[in-house]
């Protein structure tokens, strides 16, 4: 994370061009399309455009490597999971049991490992359009487009002011927790017990958390003096009009839904299982 | 007759949950194009009287009105909160929270998009502004990048692009270092000459504000107005230390030196006053004046020694520093933002851990092994702002905190608390809730709570930062008994003035680098040390000079003698 709180990184892509409200849009169509399914075949081919984009967007490897590997650990524990406590569970869905690796206890059968590979990539289609978000969006201009799409000016510069003044306060925690730390109070081993710790951390609560009621007290006469709230309406230094291209995206999001609810009702209705 | 823009006539002002009011029957008329120096202690009801001024009251803060109030002819209470800010720019104190934008152009534009103005516009009036306050190439830049004077300037940007005829600076130099704060009020006093708007400052840092010319000095006390005039009519009189400022450290040196002031011109700045003899005169008092007590040297406490380190292979923070602070010493670490004194101090504690050299303890005894834990019982640190470190309800709980946490049995704390607090003049205060003390008080109810675990060392960080004369020097004298009793205090600091006249030795920082281990005097009359450290030279150097003195540092040494002279005859 860099200073300013934010994720982002600068670059020129389809993606980074785009209004942030329109990324909103795309986000929660593609969200909503990856709940509904069970289907291998969507989301490999949501993947492949998903991965396709995110190789577009030039966003550093090193950076979303930690959310990268957040998210695979977490799917692979939970296939895990699945397969251990209930190894026959596939065949609730598919109605047949073809066993394939004794437990001891149980069976896992073919049915439960293509369950799971499927389940794996539904989580796993979440995650390039996630990363494409958070590392292409200006925190601040994503306030302007939040705030054209229907959310109040004032809701959406509640996301802007807390970038600006998060990293404030973690400072303002670490150095308090250092000079705890030398009356004998820190967090480390040598504090005493587990509890006697959590004791130590919550005690530092108390002065961050007074020094950020004071804080927001100031800052509120800032924002007050400078006339914020005073008008109906609000305009936003960041960020750009909406283009024909933001235009087309939108519309094509909400199309390729609309498409996705017909498959859904129509055509792929439930766990897809070719064997 | 010109219309004045802002007018009290017998105006006083009642918070609400207040028994007393806090201004009482003010009256007085700034009249456009002027530059007003409001000033006055804590509690003299000046940063009121400018709540006043920016709609703040009443607006945000309730209470009861009497007498009127009017503003470019208009009663403040009739307008709104914006209205009123047409009118009356503020640039608050705290520039953090003054600084709401997550980049300079947004914060700049913060007004401009609260009126919906169209963005393109937004974007030439956000670069004209910056322009003015020679702030254009940082642009892009974030809040952190910037210095507190930077964040300063920013926020003047925003308040120039609104037009407003007044400009009302809630004490502007409160953050900043000594050459920030001079920076500060030039780029004040240049907007000033450029625009003609009418400036009101509110400080009571006098020295500083005076680098540049103020038209009126409205001097405030106790909620009234007790003097308002031309700044040398002030300085001559005695009103400033009646009112707890501080006068001007070359006006307290004439003084001492017997030099009549009635009648004197151009006293508000340190240049050559064409006193007839003036320098011979102040020549001979520093020659008897200046002895300098030959100080025993004291037993080493703390001997940091060749200290290096970096965050970043080949990016040395700190190099090869070392410094040493003996038994009931008083240094003073002094630098700018950014020099390395806070990560001195976390290497001192033991946060952070030195990449090569060493620190002993009491002169032989390696800390290299020392945890965070036993370091903090032989070098209390302590924090700037108390609220900080406060975490208890109680203040006897609050002192006792670090002994409990140690398994002291209750019996035994209940005794050093007690001793503690007798120290800290807070004994009497034991059973009250932490909530009840002032500022000052709590600043020595953090002292009382590090003071219990006996260490031998303290590490004070800005010590003084926010306080006015009189608990500042309240504070700097309760300091002063503990290292009477064997203390060592390091304190870091970019407070010239503290360290002028509390430290024994000042260490000065730059870079990551010891510039300078000396006595202070000699420390901040040598212009190659204080420029890169973002110091000022004292204007007590810079009279000498002008006045044409024999030896600066000997003038300075000769001020600090009669002001400890003078303290202990008061005693």
């Amino acid at each position: 994370m860099n200073r300013t709180g934010s994720l982002y990184v600068t670059g020129n892509s389809l993606f980074h061009r785009l209004d942030g409200a329109v990324k909103l849009v795309l986000f929660m169509a593609w969200t909503v399309m990856t709940y509904m399914f069970l289907d291998l075949r969507v989301f490999v081919l949501m993947l492949v455009v998903g991965i396709g984009l995110l190789a577009t967007a030039g966003v550093p490897f090193k950076k979303m490597a930690f959310l990268f590997w957040l998210m695979i650990i977490f799917t692979v524990l939970n296939g895990i999971f699945i397969l251990l406590i209930t190894p026959t569970f596939g065949t609730r869905l598919t109605g047949t049991d073809t066993p394939l690796i004794p437990l001891g206890y149980n069976t896992i059968n073919a049915e439960t490992l293509f369950y799971v590979l499927t389940l794996s990539a539904k989580y796993l289609t979440l995650l390039p359009i996630t990363i494409l978000c958070i590392f292409t969006t200006q925190p601040s201009a994503f306030a302007g487009s939040l705030n054209r799409i229907g959310v109040p000016y004032k809701i959406a510069y509640a996301v802007s002011i807390a970038l600006r003044y998060i990293p404030d306060l973690t400072e303002e925690f670490r150095s308090t927790l250092n000079s705890m730390q030398a009356r004998g109070m820190g967090i480390t081993k040598e504090d005493g017990s587990i509890a006697q710790r959590l004791r130590n951390l919550s005690a530092v609560v108390v002065p961050v958390l007074q020094s950020a009621l004071h804080r927001i007290d100031s800052v509120t006469n800032a924002m007050e003096l400078r006339g914020f709230g005073t008008e109906k309406r609000r305009t936003w230094y960041s960020g750009k009009e909406m283009e024909g291209l933001d235009w087309t995206l939108a519309v094509l999001g909400v199309l390729l839904l609309a498409v996705g609810i017909w498959l859904k009702v129509r055509v792929l209705k439930g766990f897809w299982y070719p064997f | 007759m010109m219309q004045p823009i802002i007018s009290f006539q017998q105006y006083s002002f009642k918070y609400k949950n207040q028994s007393e009011p806090t201004l009482k029957d003010i009256t007085l008329d700034i009249y456009p194009g002027e530059k007003i120096w409001i000033a006055g202690p804590s509690g003299s009801g000046k940063s009121t009287l400018a709540h006043c001024i920016n709609g703040l009251i009443p607006f945000t803060y309730g209470g009861e009105i009497s007498g009127s109030l009017s503003i470019a002819g208009r009663n403040p209470a009739e307008l709104s909160i914006f209205e009123l800010s047409r009118t009356v720019g503020t640039i608050l104190q705290d520039q953090d929270s003054q600084f709401v934008g997550l980049s300079v152009a947004e914060d700049v534009a913060f007004v401009m998009e609260n009126k919906a103005m169209p963005r393109e516009q937004m974007k030439r009036e956000t670069a004209a502004s910056l322009e003015r306050v020679g702030m254009l190439e940082y642009i892009e830049h974030s809040p952190y990048e910037l210095s507190g004077g930077q964040k300063q300037s920013v926020s003047l940007a925003g308040v120039l692009s609104t037009d407003a005829e007044v400009l009302l600076f809630d004490e502007p130099l409160a953050n900043l270092d000594p050459a920030g704060g001079r920076e500060a009020m030039q780029l004040i006093d240049d907007i000033h000459r450029q625009s003609g708007k009418t400036v009101i400052i509110i400080e009571h840092r006098v020295e500083d504000v005076l680098q540049q010319p103020i038209d009126r000095i409205v001097l405030m006390k106790e909620g009234r107005i007790e003097a308002v005039g031309a700044p040398d009519e002030i300085l001559a009189s005695d009103l400033l230390r009646g009112c707890g400022l501080r006068p001007p450290l070359y006006v307290d040196a004439l003084r001492y030196a017997g030099v009549s002031l009635e009648g004197v011109q151009g006293l508000s700045r340190p240049q050559s006053l064409g006193i007839s003899g003036l320098g011979e005169r102040l020549d001979r008092w520093s020659e008897q004046a200046a002895a300098q007590a030959v100080s025993r040297p004291a037993e080493p406490l703390l001997d940091v020694r060749g200290l290096t380190f970096g965050y970043e292979p080949g990016q040395p923070v700190l190099k090869d520093v070392s410094l040493q602070v003996g038994a009931g010493e008083i240094v003073a670490l002094l630098g700018n933002n950014g020099a390395g004194k806070s990560t001195l101090s976390q290497l001192i504690t033991g946060i952070l851990k030195p990449q090569s050299g060493s620190i002993l303890y009491a002169g032989r005894e390696d800390m290299a092994s020392w945890s965070i834990r036993r370091r903090g019982e032989a070098i209390g640190y302590v924090m700037q702002n108390p609220n900080r470190m406060i975490t208890q309800h109680m203040i006897a709980d609050e002192v006792g905190l670090g002994l409990k946490v140690r398994g002291v049995p209750a019996a035994e704390i209940k005794e050093r608390v007690a001793g503690v607090l007798q120290t800290c003049g807070l004994y009497p205060f034991r059973n009250w809730p932490v909530s009840a003390l002032s500022y000052g008080q709590k600043k020595r109810l953090s002292i009382a709570a590090i003071l219990v675990l006996a260490p031998k060392l303290m590490i004070l960080d800005e010590p003084t930062a926010g306080q006015d004369d009189r608990h500042y020097q309240e504070f700097m004298d309760f300091i002063e008994q503990l290292a009477e009793q064997g203390i060592g205090f390091l304190l870091i600091t970019h407070d010239m003035y503290l360290a002028l006249e509390y430290a024994q030795r000042a260490v000065v920082l730059s870079a990551g680098e010891i510039l300078a281990a000396d006595t202070v005097a000699s420390v901040l009359s040598r212009p190659e040390v204080t420029e890169p450290a973002h110091l000022k030279e004292t204007s007590l150097s810079l009279f000498a000079k002008a006045n044409g003195l024999a030896s600066p540092e000997r003038f300075v040494q000769a001020f600090i003698n009669a002001e400890k002279k003078g303290k202990k005859g008061y005693e």
